[in-house]
């Protein structure tokens, strides 16, 4: 996945619940269609629940990868 | 026996709570802020199960059920309180418990505040203050049979007067109707799936009646405020009970539970506003959660099962108050 192109990135991590998420969310709502958002994550509810709600609205998760202990990052790109 | 019977019960729902990221902070807000029902219907399975294993284990003499007392001024106020709170301190009592162990530095001082406003406002200086809040407290003289003797709190068969196995099998039918009737989010990962969270956390909660009440002096399932008081209290002097040892296997088995799954980490907010901002929401959840006579564990987990009115009504506001303040923090906009 180290070849898509990310349009932003957004660090979350050690945020509090459910910070993670509606900043992903906001994230999203500012950028253009077809570009890519990179999410880091080191919260394990969130990480799981973010795909699942991005998804929802549409939107395509491209990976979900392990960067660390307990660390991931998520790429989506927007519908 | 008290003390390792609570250990263990406490470490067993740690696991379940790390492990189905169990919150009911979380639970309740994204039903209203993501349309997403995914933790929601675990809690409720939950219950639904408790609601007949409870007065099962009664029946076979197991146990004898306690019901928590009736407060109509305490339940909404302490039940806003602890809503809003929650919603401030990223977690419930059981989330910011179980996330003590995960490693998350915000939950800890989540925890250490709710600890310290709850022994607060049952011993110390709030004590004038909550009992000026809690109203007036209903209590009915227990009419016998699967119920504790002496003084209980009303349920809903006491105060229709009929078998407490009627309106339990009819509002458990309603719960699981709900639960395995309609659309449930979709969730990848590693947790646990709902269902199995569901079931796991009410038979924990059958194991806490039965070894708290045998082995720890209290007579009531899971709960976790009174916990965290008594290992306060310690601090000063006091003996740890059975909760305050379940609380500390929360924080064990969620530890264990991380470690073992790769997500155990200290993890640090990079605003350091979001400490105060759970400072002050760890303090409502202790202010609320003695003012209502219990948390999202002993009032809504453990409570409604009873059906006790009391329970029922403090679960509402816990709702009310979560939804206006997830609204005002993270809906607006």
């Amino acid at each position: 996945m180290a070849d898509v192109k990310v349009d932003k990135t957004l660090d979350v991590r050690g945020e509090v619940c459910p910070v993670p998420d509606v900043e992903t969310k906001r994230a999203l709502k500012k950028m253009e269609s077809g570009q890519v958002l990179e999410v880091l994550i080191d919260y394990p509810l969130s990480k799981e629940r973010i795909p699942a709600n991005v998804k929802k609205e549409g939107h395509e998760v491209l990976a979900i990868e392990e960067i660390g202990n307990s660390e991931w990052r998520i790429l989506i790109r927007k519908k | 026996m008290g003390v390792f019977t609570g250990l263990i019960t406490g470490i067993l729902f740690g696991i379940v709570l790390q492990r189905g990221r169990l919150c009911f902070n979380s639970a309740i807000r994204d039903l209203k802020l993501f349309k997403d029902n995914y933790l929601w219907k675990a809690v409720m399975l939950g219950i639904a199960i408790e609601t007949l294993l409870f007065p099962l284990m009664a029946q076979a003499g197991w146990i004898h059920l306690n019901p928590k007392p009736f407060m109509p001024v305490g339940d909404i106020i302490g039940g806003l309180l602890f809503g809003f709170g929650m919603v401030l301190a990223g977690g419930c009592a059981s989330g910011v418990t179980y996330r003590t162990g995960e490693g998350l530095t915000t939950a800890w001082l989540a925890a250490i505040f709710y600890g310290l406003f709850a022994t607060a406002s049952k011993f110390g200086f709030l004590k004038p203050v909550v009992k000026f809040l809690r109203g007036p407290v209903y209590k009915i003289d227990s009419p016998g049979g699967i119920y504790a003797k002496g003084k209980i709190g009303p349920t809903i068969a006491t105060s229709l007067h009929i078998n407490p196995w009627i309106p339990a099998i009819i509002f458990a039918a309603i719960l699981l109707w709900y639960v395995f009737g309609t659309k449930t989010s979709e969730r990848g990962g590693k947790g646990f799936n709902w269902i199995t969270t569901g079931i796991l956390a009410a038979l924990v909660g059958g194991l806490a009646y039965y070894t708290s009440s045998h082995f720890g002096g209290r007579n009531y399932p899971l709960g976790i405020t009174g916990g965290w008081i008594s290992i306060f209290k310690t601090f000063t002097g006091g003996k740890l009970s059975w909760e305050g040892a379940e609380v500390l296997g929360i924080v064990i088995g969620a530890f264990l539970s991380a470690l073992a799954t790769k997500e155990f980490k200290i993890r640090m907010p990079r605003n350091p506003m979001a400490y105060v901002q759970v400072i002050v929401g760890g303090a409502l959840l202790g202010i609320g959660a003695v003012t209502a006579s219990g948390c999202n564990i002993g009032n809504f987990f453990s409570g409604v099962p009873h059906l006790a009115w009391g329970s029922l009504l403090a679960s509402l506001f816990f709702v009310l108050g979560n939804w206006i303040m997830a609204y005002w923090m993270y809906g607006r906009r």
